[in-house]
């Protein structure tokens, strides 16, 4: 266990300590007036009394106190380590608590959900499904180095973020035969492609209502390859049923398009628009030669894609692809990654990051400490003044 | 206000009062009748001398055995007991208005208010007239010398009245304190007596054969000095400030002014002044028995 300060330059607040020296002082030097008619004989010999002398010592030892805690508070004290090396044991949602206990013995460990924050065993099991392998990063770089953990699981994993989690530490992995599915990623909604365009014979409209009628042709197909493509003039509004937007309008976006986005909607715009603050964006889609045709980017709480080159066979020879539908259809509703395995195969590797140590802060412990120095402060100098007005 | 007048005397302070009389050492020379020894002879009980007679003097005072025996005209005198004029002389100075930081409210001026309402009691019981100066700020104010409750009503209104303020005043218009103050009469000087022009009117007076009595009114701060930490001392007359640290400056202000208080007693003293100190702490009769108590007039006694 180290002790340590986040903000050590917050020390320099400890030049507030002169404060109460320099109060103390100068109600020393505070003159008490007194009449006082035999003077003459006062004055005789006079000793200028000049000697450094504090009063009501205790009271002074109190305010540099609080005021030295106060200095601390600002310098953000933490301690390391201090998370103790006591066995964890965390539980996968889907397993009940119970179970989990019959299956692993330790009962002096610390149980906890494997849930964000951790929370008690005792408490209800979280909901839903979590992100397991972003948790278990989390917790390993919460815990100490050397601390236990034991990860308890069911037999199948959902909640995972396609790869296998590299942690600092060993983790106990076990795994319990329960017949909890995870529950199955909601397959997206079918996509409703709205295109605008600028001139109504753009050699383009020929290669999505081409895609559109693609699209058309597998509606028999699962739900999540259903497709639909509306064509219209750029006048024309965007339905409310609209997810994905292709616009062919050179020159700078309307800012109903920026809203609409920025609304959460995606939009593919062709290569001449001009949207403001545009950088280059990730490529989304690129040839066969590796040359980026669609860059995109986020906006807002949407996404805005554009196309690097007209869309049109001479620029863009891909469109004649057959699986030209497939790579649109892929641009507005990507893939998502893989995000359920079968937890035997799915153990934590070793090597994972080498993390600070996670500092525990203060804070409360030392404000508890002003609040009661400050009452008790307060208390003392007030009881000392009535005791001496008395 | 008459609450406030007959507060002057605290009941325990009225019951000690019995036992006391206004004495003066030297013979009264006030006309009339009254409980003091007089320097006025005349027809009385107790025998003085005996004179040859002169044109003029009554026949019936002649004593006749005598001029049987001696065959001259010898005439009777007696003794003749006189009232007494008592003055009180107030000082009302600013310095007057000094208390004690433990008992507030109770000035020098307060004290030297009762001690005069106690001796204003004492002379209206023996018949003695009775007259009051104070001496203050505003110059000298004066209640004329009578006797008689009224008169008592008259010195204590004034009293109640007094404010203390100012300095001391010139010593021009102090002249008239020694005109009124008739020879023989007993004067009350009530005061800190820190001022030398008051020392110099109780000597004065004293030395045109009046009968001065000192009652030095101290605060208990001055005798026992028990300031510790800083104070700013001001002296309320001049308006002089003295800053001092209170444990330090005591050994030396108490030598000092033991010593200077010493030195005004053996002044006073050798001046015939009977000189008495009173601290604010005290009771308010005990200058008045001192002054006028048994043991004095065993004293007295013992002098002459």
């Amino acid at each position: 266990m180290s002790f340590g300060l986040l903000l050590p330059a917050g020390l320099a607040t400890l030049f507030a300590l002169l404060l109460p020296l320099l109060l103390h002082l100068h109600r020393r030097t505070e003159q008490q007036p007194a009449m006082f008619a035999a003077l003459r004989w006062l004055q005789g010999r006079q000793r200028p009394q000049r000697r450094i002398r504090f009063e009501e010592w205790l009271l002074l030892a109190l305010r540099l106190l609080l005021l030295a805690v106060l200095a601390l508070l600002v310098a953000q004290p933490v301690l390391y380590g201090v998370s103790g090396d006591e066995r964890w044991v965390v539980v996968a949602p889907g397993i009940d608590g119970a179970q989990a206990r019959a299956a692993v013995a330790a009962p002096d460990a610390a149980w906890h959900w494997l849930a964000p924050g951790f929370p008690a065993l005792e408490r209800d099991p979280p909901a839903g499904t979590q992100p397991l392998g972003s948790l278990l990063r989390e917790l390993d770089a919460t815990l100490r180095e050397d601390a236990p953990v034991t990860v308890v699981v069911p037999a199948r994993l959902g909640g995972l973020d396609g790869e296998r989690p590299a942690l600092r530490r060993d983790v106990e992995w076990r795994v319990l035969e329960v017949d909890a599915n995870p529950t199955p990623v909601a397959p997206p909604a079918p996509l409703t492609l709205a295109v605008r365009h600028a001139l109504p014979d753009d050699p383009a409209l020929r290669y999505l209502r081409a895609a559109g009628a693609a699209w058309g042709a597998a509606a028999a197909g699962p739900a999540a390859k259903r497709a639909s493509i509306q064509i219209a003039p750029a006048s024309e509004p965007i339905g409310p049923d609209v997810r994905g937007l292709v616009w062919l309008v050179p020159g700078a976006v309307p800012p109903e398009l920026r809203a609409w986005i920025e609304a959460g909607g995606t939009a593919l715009l062709d290569a001449a628009a001009e949207v403001p603050g545009s950088d280059a964006g990730i490529a989304l889609w690129r040839s066969a030669g590796g040359e980026a045709l669609v860059l995109g980017r986020a906006m807002g709480n949407g996404r805005v894609m554009q196309l690097t080159r007209e869309l049109a066979p001479a620029t863009l020879p891909e469109v004649l692809d057959p699986d030209f539908p497939d790579h649109l259809r892929a641009l507005f509703d990507p893939l998502p990654p893989p995000s359920s395995a079968y937890a035997a195969a799915h153990s934590p590797r070793p090597g994972g990051p080498e993390l600070p140590p996670k500092p525990r802060p203060l804070h409360p412990w030392l404000a508890l400490l002003v609040a009661s120095l400050f009452a008790l402060e307060r208390w003392f100098a007030t009881s000392h003044h009535r005791e001496r007005a008395a | 206000m008459t609450a406030g007048i007959t507060e002057f005397i605290p009941a325990d302070v009225r019951a000690r009062l019995r036992d006391l009389r206004l004495l003066a050492r030297r013979p009264s020379g006030s006309p009339g009748f009254g409980a003091h020894p007089s320097r006025s002879r005349g027809a009385g009980l107790e025998f003085s001398q005996y004179r040859a007679y002169q044109q003029g003097d009554d026949p019936r005072q002649v004593d006749w055995k005598l001029h049987a025996r001696s065959d001259r005209y010898y005439v009777r005198e007696a003794e003749r007991d006189s009232p007494l004029e008592a003055w009180l002389l107030v000082d009302a100075t600013a310095s007057m208005a000094q208390g004690d930081a433990a008992r507030p409210g109770w000035s020098r001026l307060d004290a030297a208010r009762g001690i005069a309402a106690c001796v204003i009691e004492l002379a209206m019981r023996q018949g003695d007239r009775f007259g009051l100066v104070t001496i203050g700020g505003e110059g000298v104010a004066m209640v004329p010398a009578e006797g008689g409750p009224r008169q008592r009503n008259r010195c204590l209104l004034h009293l109640h009245r007094l404010q203390a303020a100012g300095t001391w005043p010139a010593a021009a218009s102090l002249r008239v304190v020694g005109e009124r103050v008739g020879p023989g009469a007993l004067a009350l000087v009530l005061s800190d007596c820190f001022e030398e022009s008051c020392v110099t009117l109780a000597e004065r007076l004293s030395a045109a054969r009046r009968e001065v009595l000192s009652v030095q009114i101290l605060t208990a701060e001055e005798r026992d000095f028990p300031f510790r930490g800083g104070y700013r001392f001001t002296d309320p007359e001049s308006g002089e400030e003295l800053l001092s640290d209170g444990a330090s400056a005591r050994e030396g202000f108490l030598e000092r002014f033991a010593a200077a208080r010493r030195a005004l007693a053996s002044r006073l003293a050798g001046q015939g002044i009977r000189h008495v100190e009173y601290v604010l702490d005290q009771p308010l009769d005990a200058p008045l028995q001192r002054l006028f108590g048994k043991a004095s007039g065993d004293a007295d006694s013992e002098r002459t």
